[in-house]
């Protein structure tokens, strides 16, 4: 039925004296909703730097589609349909709304740069393609509004739709987001998870989530997994992971998923 | 033989001394602010003029006052002293005007490289517009080697005593440097800052304060070491200060950004590389620190004694 | 007074400040564009002296069509060398890649002084003439700089270019989003040295002479300051700064060694007077026409 799109194997990171990462493996199946949990400093975003390749592991492959990607840069893996969001917001600021789109579309048409510098017919017709794609990719996330704003003057909320916008526009099969619900009331929380199931439908995406509200994650996953000091204690299903008395142990004795079952 | 090679050996430690002086000026600073004082090298020239003019030299045909000197001149080693404490307070003038603004606004670190060339270069031609651009050699008779002999004669090598008293001075000013960083509560309290700024400041430390000291002793070295040339060979103009700096940045970089150990360290292998260059070759000799410098940011950019710094993603 | 030969000495300067802009627009401080300048107009002048296979004239004339020729060869070769220690230099971030630029410069400075066919420190003179007068190198030198100012401008509107700027706000997320940033950071350093190879190359020819001290570092200093005055947001910016402060100089000429000073203060106190230049993007926008992103409309 699904096949592992992306598998981790016996992934280890080591950062001086520690180990960020020790030993975790998964995988996550084309199509579905993948959440990774734990608490501050279990090496989520660790996790996260690795698969995307901005952080070589110590020892461990990342795998995709059956393949190891381990040594490939950011940039081949994101051409390959990796692509991801970051905790801290990483927009091209100086850039405006459409920029950002346009950046992230750049393989969208098929142009070269001799065609760009002579502005050919062909390098017009991709342009009008990229912006189309931009449009819609605006639309979609609610920013058509603000396309000609520069990224940094714009409101969080929209930031962070920026920033998930501009992630789809690498076309990718995998979304890694990386906590994108941080400093959003619970309604906009509430219209984040719509959100997410309405792309993973419209863009065929397979999405792997990492979050700090966890009752969001319940209600959102598929399947999760969970770390802790960089290991990973429980992989299952949210209810088979909610029960695990490992996670509420990591979670400090409370119930992992803050509310009564 | 044997004399040649000990006669090039320190030539090589006394320039290697010179080096370690100007990339100590450069550690300093970057060690508390994370940037490069590209107005290092003007400030090295600033201090052999200084003492030239403490010496009671004269200023040439081509200056903005002919002839003008000090009715008296002081001793070598107190116009060294004092031209080096005016490169400090000149080194702090800079600091004033072409970094603390950028800090204050927060602005990309880079920029400080970029004024401070600037300033720099504001240096430079002003020294010129005073001096002229002609060559000046120290006044002899108040000199450094007052009631020396010229030459020594060392287990049959001919040494040249100005380049064993360069020698002497270098050591003692990068080993009481040291020290007083290692031992003192003021070297201590910069050392702190340089460590990190926000924990040195909650622990009361007036981090603005090490700054500026920081940048008043980097200006001393360059001073110092902008004097000693001098006396041991002579103003060729007031460019000369960039050359240096250029190669302390070499140095900077073969050692480490940020390493004490490794300014000095580095120093000496670069003076030692140059001084090995054969006299048929001595033209390519200005290329070889940089040829060094290439070869070490491409092999190891962290240097020989730095610390490795790590993407925050 | 502003005669034809200045303005050729104006047009160079504008080269020569997009020269430094276009690693700059990638997010790269480079100090390089002296070396890459030395190599064109030392290739020129061998080329149509030393090497006497173009031929010039026993009169000291020179086709025009061969200097049309060390024009391109003279950009091949700085870019040539562009390409090839750029794949090394451009791994290194911020204040090490503006380090290595300058070792680089101090390099080919060396070399050239030291090379036995490139005549030492007195360099090569009789440096032959194509045209009679100033006016043919104003129009040469006219094309170059609409021509570079053009894929400037193309550049703007390109995949390319706003992988540039994308990489120079910030590197890391542009490779998370599939750019090649070491390709992108490649084209815009080999770029840029095709801009100061050629415009070397014709420099020599326009100055008659050429040694080792026309790349030296004191360019670096001078290219660098076209930049931050005109501001580096915008490409007009270095054509500005190049125009305004090689004609400055000259008409403070009176004035002597004074007008160094002046550049060093335009450096020192540009970035904290002036952080975005003269022609900074909030001018462009109002202005309307070029650069800054126009009002969008939905397709």
């Amino acid at each position: 039925m699904s096949t592992a799109l992306l598998e981790v194997r016996d992934l280890s990171c080591r950062f001086g004296g520690l180990m960020a990462l020790d030993g975790v493996s998964f995988s996550v199946a084309s199509g579905e909703i993948f959440g990774l949990i734990g608490p501050n400093g279990a090496g989520k975003t660790t996790l996260f730097n690795l698969v995307s390749g901005l952080t070589p592991p110590s020892s461990g492959s990342v795998i995709w589609r059956g393949a190891a990607i381990t040594d490939l840069p950011p940039h081949r893996r994101n051409r390959l349909g990796l692509a991801r969001t970051f905790q801290n917001l990483r927009l091209f600021d100086d850039l405006s709304v459409l920029d950002n789109l346009l950046v992230a579309l750049e393989r969208h048409s098929r142009s070269s740069s001799v065609d760009g510098l002579l502005c050919t017919a062909r390098h017009r017709q991709a342009e009008r393609q990229r912006r189309e794609a931009a449009w819609q990719l605006l639309e979609e996330l609610g920013l058509s509004a603000l396309a000609d704003r520069q990224a940094g003057t714009l409101a969080y909320g929209d930031r962070r739709r920026l920033e998930m916008a501009r992630a789809l526009g690498t076309d990718p099969a995998l979304l890694l987001l990386d906590e994108p619900a941080a400093g959003l009331n619970p309604a906009e929380k509430e219209g984040l998870c719509a959100l997410i199931q309405e792309l993973r439908q419209r863009h065929r995406l397979t999405v792997m989530i990492i979050e700090h509200h966890v009752p969001l994650l319940m209600r959102l996953c598929d399947r999760m997994a969970v770390l802790d000091f960089g290991v990973r204690i429980a992989l299952g299903s949210p209810n088979v992971v909610r029960r695990d008395p490992r996670v509420i142990a990591a979670y400090l004795g409370g119930d992992a998923s803050g509310e009564t079952p | 033989m044997i004399e040649a090679l000990l006669q090039t050996l320190l030539n090589g430690a006394a320039s290697g001394g010179v080096y370690a002086l100007v990339a100590l000026g450069y550690t300093l600073v970057f060690s508390v602010l994370g940037v490069i004082n590209f107005a290092q090298g003007a400030l090295f020239s600033l201090g052999g003029y200084l003492t030239y003019l403490l010496m009671g030299g004269r200023i040439g045909v081509n200056g903005a006052l002919p002839g003008w000197g000090l009715p008296a001149g002081l001793p070598f080693w107190l116009a060294l002293l004092l031209a080096a404490a005016g490169s400090g307070l000149v080194a702090l003038l800079v600091e004033r005007v072409a970094f603390a603004p950028l800090r204050r606004r927060g602005a990309e670190p880079l920029l400080a490289l970029i004024t401070s060339l600037g300033a720099g270069v504001v240096l430079v031609n002003l020294l010129q517009i005073l001096m002229g651009a002609e060559g000046y050699a120290f006044p002899q008779e108040s000199g450094a080697l007052a009631g020396l002999p010229e030459v020594l004669m060392i287990g049959g090598a001919r040494i040249r005593t100005i380049q064993l008293l360069l020698l002497l001075v270098c050591s003692a000013a990068v080993v009481g440097l040291s020290l007083w960083l290692e031992r003192s509560r003021g070297g201590q309290a910069l050392r702190a800052v340089a460590e990190d700024a926000t924990t040195a400041q909650l622990l009361g430390i007036n981090s603005d304060a090490m700054v500026r000291l920081a940048f008043v002793l980097s200006g001393a070295l360059a001073g110092l070491g902008g004097s000693l040339i001098g006396m041991s060979v002579s103003l060729p103009g007031p460019y000369f200060g960039i050359g240096y700096g250029l190669k302390g940045l070499a140095v900077l970089v073969l050692g480490g950004l940020g390493s004490v150990p490794g300014a000095i360290a580095g120093g000496l292998l670069m003076g030692l590389a140059e001084a090995l260059v054969p006299a048929e070759a001595s033209g390519w000799r200005d290329a070889l620190a940089f040829a060094i410098l290439f070869a070490v940011l491409l092999l190891r950019p962290s240097g020989l004694l730095g610390r490795r710094t790590v993407d925050k993603v | 007074m502003i005669d034809n030969g200045l303005l050729v000495q104006m047009l160079l300067g504008a080269l020569l400040g997009l020269s430094v802009y276009l690693p700059l627009a990638a997010g790269q401080l480079s100090l390089a564009t002296p070396a890459f300048y030395a190599v064109g107009g030392t290739l020129a002048a061998l080329l149509s002296t030393r090497w006497s296979v173009l031929g010039a004239t026993a009169a000291g004339g020179f086709p025009v069509l061969s200097l049309l020729l060390e024009l391109v060869l003279g950009g091949a070769l700085a870019g040539t060398l562009a390409l090839l220690v750029g794949r090394l230099v451009l791994r290194l971030r911020g204040i090490y890649l503006a380090i290595a630029t300058i070792a680089l410069v101090e390099i080919v400075r060396v070399a050239i002084l030291n090379l036995p066919f490139t005549g030492g420190a007195i360099g090569i003179f009789s440096i032959p003439q194509p045209f009679t007068d100033a006016s043919g190198y104003l129009l040469t030198a006219l094309i170059l700089l609409v021509l570079t100012g053009w894929i400037c401008q193309r550049l703007d509107t390109m995949p390319l270019g706003r992988a540039m700027a994308a990489i120079r706000d910030d590197e890391l997320a542009a490779g998370c989003m599939g750019i090649d940033t070491t390709r992108v950071k490649l084209t815009a350093f080999v770029l840029s040295a095709v801009v100061a190879g050629t415009s070397g190359a014709l420099a020599a020819h326009f100055l008659n002479t050429w040694n080792a001290r026309q790349g030296s570092f004191d360019v670096s200093i001078t290219t660098l300051a076209f930049v931050i005055l005109g501001g580096s947001r915008a490409w007009l910016g270095p054509v500005v700064g190049g125009l305004l402060l090689t004609a400055l100089p000259e008409l403070l000429r009176p004035v002597g060694d004074v007008r160094l000073v002046l550049f060093g203060l335009v450096i020192v106190l540009g970035p904290v007077l002036a952080p975005r230049g003269l022609v900074s993007p909030e001018l462009l926008e109002r202005l309307g026409r070029w650069g800054s992103p126009t009002r969008e409309q939905k397709p």
